[in-house]
């Protein structure tokens, strides 16, 4: 079966442990306003035109899944170390992992650790049915009231807290991941509201990062306009971290 | 260009030549008329360079006993170089080369001199008698100037000059002096681009011993270390070559042993802390790794990396050691080799193979092919490659005989501490040293490769353009076409990927040049290696015309083993230059280059440490890190007052960016915007 893919990153460090290949799957359910991958947020092949470089082209390919095998493969040597190997991001990956099949049955023989990156705002029958193949869930944590979740990022949050706990039972999720904007996850209702659910849920690691503007010339490519938000302070990031620390918690803070 | 340099070496005086060669570089440093015109004046009452029809050891004893003295009492070590003085060369000299210190550790001037005795009488003989009695003069005459000084530890100091004449040397730090005096005669005498060779293991016992019975500290090794590298740092534009901080200054560290075992000591910790704390661009530090290195080496080695000083350099011993016995060294110099300057695998004490003769530019004969061949017959992809193959070989022919022509100045020193000299009675210059091959380094391979891909795909697979249009669009510089210019550049399959036929594409030309080059001999009756790293990515260039990778009139070639393509995995990089064929004559250094931001190596340290080291069993044959970000280069480019100390790498060395021209500049930061996915 094929899949949709607009980018492969040979190694990727900050999605998973060890050193490893990140595939980008296009197309996604929710619409974060600080999205950082913007060109994949519609299943549909998005055309670029970079006026710098005057590079125009297509984001997304279809690919049959099994022949990512080959790509992924290439680095097989780096991922000796620490469970390196291959991380599904997006987009939200879940959406095409039953078209994955066959490459995931391929990748479980040659014994290759697979992570998937997700939102999993997804229905459960496909977390489920993922689940039976990814070895570690990467989970973001973004807005969980359940009205601004909807409202915001076109989220479902019960389906989100089953998800959690389908994987939490089956000691799936490796680590949990938070996006911080001022303008959304850091109010403070939000991180009170994380905060509870880091209590309900300890897992092995969080990861707090703060969103970046980089993305803006790939809006500019695909005819979009970035939403800027404002700069989060190291201060406040620290904040949070030790908000999260004191739960007992590892939390480290990435940059993305 | 041999031609050129021939009949400037003829036909100008000698002495003004090397008067003007140190006004220049006078003035690269300190960029002031003013004060270069007072220096070149005090030059012209201080310069002195003995008469040329002495035999060159009695011009050196002259020249010894002439050199002004000064002692500098700040300074924990004696270490004397008086730029004004030099020999007269009626050649092209000898530079390029470490010379073995272990053997001056454990020998004497009263032992080289028995040697000297034994041998028959003729003129190498007699050269090298005056050179030793000039060592010794150097040597009373240090000690005098000592004597009247002010400096710390007088005694002790005259005490470790004095027993180079008939003691081996015993303690750490009279090693240590030992080694700067015979270091500052070679930079005396003009050989330049020389290295320091396996300082841990040369030093590893005496540091030993003098830690067990108290008389140092690890801390004081450390300082004395420390005091070393400042004061070989001292004089760095006079010694540099070509560009400020090339001066070739390079210490050997850890390092595969005959057992397979790694070797590594204390020392060899305590050489790049030191390094990381000098933060200096030159010296500069060279770590030869196998599979068998500890983590923490490699972790101290990122650490010193992160500063962005640009060193340590890994060599793969596990990839070099095999080639340069399949090559023909013997096993134990092969397992102990050092490198030229840069990179460039050296026999150390066996030989003073010029490793940085010249660069092949690949490009010349595909430039040439174009000109001359009536493009219209060339029907298919294979007869477009056998025709640059004809054209390349004819270029190899040639650039061997112009390396013939180069004769080489009789060279003494050199000759006293390389073996098999004395035995031959032969000066280096002659071929008396072990080995006498010569080493070629080269440029625009990636450039030749991208080509040939671009021209396969874009003439005969796709038929999109004809051979003879798209040559007239290229010979145009891509005027008025930057449709093509932009199709040539951004074609993603191209040189530093990981792709199976750019791979082949490059072993079949590094291949041909192989092929070729074994049927040549240079006139010491040693071979000509290459390597595929050089430093002339911008030299060279800037006489090259526009190229089908993309490249137009003069721009740079790619640096060494690197992708031109904007954000390429390390990984993918390293895939592919593991993937590329070393033997044979191709080892002449061979380093991946690549940039990286601090805040990467900082963020992700131990992922680092975990890619370096699985990169070493991947197979790479050398690799050094450019560690800096485009935004740091940008605002020093403008402000550079405020980045006096920003330390870049060049080719083989580190440099003050502040002391680069602009093209190197410039060419740094187009590469730190394309490792960090910003276009440019």
């Amino acid at each position: 079966m094929k899949v949709r893919v607009t980018n492969i990153q040979r190694f990727s460090l900050h999605d998973g442990p060890g050193i490893r290949t990140t595939i980008f799957l296009k197309g996604c359910n929710l619409k974060c306003p600080w999205c950082a991958n913007p060109e994949n947020l519609d299943f549909k092949k998005t055309e670029y035109y970079n006026e710098t470089t005057m590079e125009k082209g297509c984001f997304g390919y279809d690919i049959e899944a099994v022949d990512l095998f080959e790509d992924i493969i290439k680095d097989k040597h780096y991922y000796k170390m620490n469970n390196g190997g291959v991380t599904f991001s997006g987009g939200e990956p879940l959406l095409q992992i039953k078209a994955l099949e066959p490459l995931l049955i391929k990748l479980k023989k040659e014994n290759i650790n697979m992570c998937v990156e997700t939102a999993l705002q997804v229905s459960t029958e496909l977390v489920e049915f993922a689940s039976n193949y990814i070895d570690e869930f990467i989970v973001d944590i973004k807005i969980l009231d359940k009205k601004m979740c909807k409202e915001i990022l076109n989220g479902n949050i019960e389906m989100y807290n089953k998800n959690v706990e389908l994987l939490i039972s089956k000691e799936k999720i490796e680590t949990f991941r938070i996006p911080l904007v001022n303008e959304y996850t850091l109010k403070e209702e939000n991180i009170k509201n994380i905060l509870e659910f880091l209590k309900k849920y300890k897992v092995r690691k969080v990861e707090i990062f703060k969103i970046h503007n980089l993305a803006e010339s790939k809006y500019k490519s695909i005819g979009k306009k970035m939403t800027k938000f404002s700069e989060v302070e190291d201060k406040k990031i620290k904040e949070v971290y030790d908000k999260i620390k004191k739960l007992n918690i590892n939390v480290e803070i990435i940059k993305i | 260009m041999q031609a050129i340099k021939n009949f400037i070496i003829k036909n100008v005086s000698k002495t003004f030549l090397a008067y003007m060669i140190l006004v220049y570089r006078y003035n690269r440093k300190y960029k002031n008329i003013l004060k270069t015109l007072i220096f070149s004046i005090k030059a012209l009452f201080h310069f002195y360079a003995p008469n040329k029809k002495l035999l060159k050891g009695t011009q050196i004893r002259k020249l010894f006993s002439k050199v002004k003295i000064e002692i500098n009492e700040e300074d924990r070590f004696v270490y004397n170089i008086d730029i004004f003085k030099t020999i007269q060369r009626d050649n092209r000299i000898m530079d390029n080369v470490t010379v073995d210190y272990s053997k001056i550790l454990n020998s004497s001037l009263n032992e080289m001199k028995k040697i000297n005795e034994n041998m028959k009488d003729c003129d190498y003989k007699n050269g090298q008698r005056d050179l030793l009695i000039g060592i010794e003069e150097y040597i009373d005459r240090e000690c005098k100037e000592i004597e009247k000084s002010n400096i710390n530890n007088k005694e002790k100091l005259i005490q470790y000059l004095k027993s180079i004449k008939d003691k081996k040397a015993i303690g750490f730090e009279e090693s240590i002096q030992r080694i700067l005096f015979f270091n500052q005669l070679l930079w005396q005498v003009g050989h330049g681009l020389n290295g320091l060779g396996r300082l841990d293991k040369i030093l590893g016992d005496k540091y030993e011993q003098d830690l067990k019975s108290g008389k140092i500290t690890r801390q004081d090794a450390k300082d004395m270390i420390k005091d070393f590298m400042k004061i070989i740092h001292q004089k760095f534009w006079y010694k540099s070559n070509v560009l400020m901080g090339d001066t070739g200054q390079i210490i050997i560290l850890g390092g595969k042993e005959l057992d397979g075992s790694y070797f590594c000591n204390d020392l060899t910790y305590i050489f790049i802390e030191a390094m990381e704390e000098v933060q200096l661009p030159d010296p500069k530090v060279f770590l030869r790794v196998t599979d068998k290195v500890p983590r923490d080496l490699m972790e101290l080695s990122l650490r010193c990396i992160k500063t962005g000083i640009g060193c340590p350099l890994f060599s793969n011993d596990d990839v070099i050691i095999p080639i340069l016995i399949d090559f023909g060294y013997d096993k134990q110099d092969a397992y102990n080799y050092v490198t030229a300057a840069c990179w460039e695998p050296l026999m150390v004490g066996k030989a003073v193979e010029q490793n940085n003769i010249d660069s092949i530019v690949y490009l010349t004969p595909l430039t040439e092919m174009l000109e001359k061949e009536d493009l219209d017959k060339i029907e298919t992809y294979n007869q477009f490659v056998c025709k640059y193959k004809e054209y390349l070989k004819q270029y190899i022919i040639n650039f061997v005989k112009e390396l013939n022509e180069i004769t080489w100045e009789e060279a003494p020193l050199l000759s006293l501490l390389t073996d098999d000299c004395n035995e031959k009675l032969m000066d280096v210059a002659y071929g008396g040293s072990k080995y006498n091959n010569y080493g070629a380094t080269s440029v625009s391979l990636g450039t030749v490769v991208n080509s040939l891909y671009n021209i396969k795909k874009f003439v005969f697979d796709e038929k999109e353009y004809s051979l003879k249009d798209i040559n007239e669009i290229r010979k145009n510089n891509f005027e008025n076409n930057e449709e093509l210019l932009n199709k040539l550049k951004q074609q993603p399959i191209r040189y530093g990927i990981d792709n199976e036929e750019i791979i082949d594409l490059t072993n079949e030309i590094t291949g041909f040049v192989d092929e070729v080059l074994d049927t040549q001999k240079n006139r010491l009756g040693g071979k000509i290696k290459f390597g595929f790293s050089a430093p002339t990515y911008i030299i060279k260039a800037g006489t090259s015309p526009a190229s089908f990778d993309g490249r137009k009139n003069g721009e740079a070639f790619g640096v060494h083993i690197s992708s031109d393509k904007p954000s390429v995995a390390y990984t993918e990089l390293i895939q592919f230059a593991s993937k590329l064929d070393y033997d044979n004559h191709r080892f002449n250094g061979n380093v991946i280059d690549f940039m990286i931001t601090p805040s990467f190596i900082e963020s992700n340290f131990d992922k680092m440490v975990d890619f370096l080291i699985l990169s070493i069993t991947l197979g790479f044959f050398q690799m050094q890190m450019n560690v800096t970000s485009s935004d740091i280069l940008i605002k020093a480019k403008a402000n550079p007052k405020e980045y006096e100390n920003l330390i870049v790498r060049v080719w083989g060395f580190s440099a003050y960016f502040n002391d680069l021209p602009e093209s190197y500049k410039d060419l740094l930061i187009e590469r730190a915007l394309k490792n960090e996915g910003k276009s440019y």
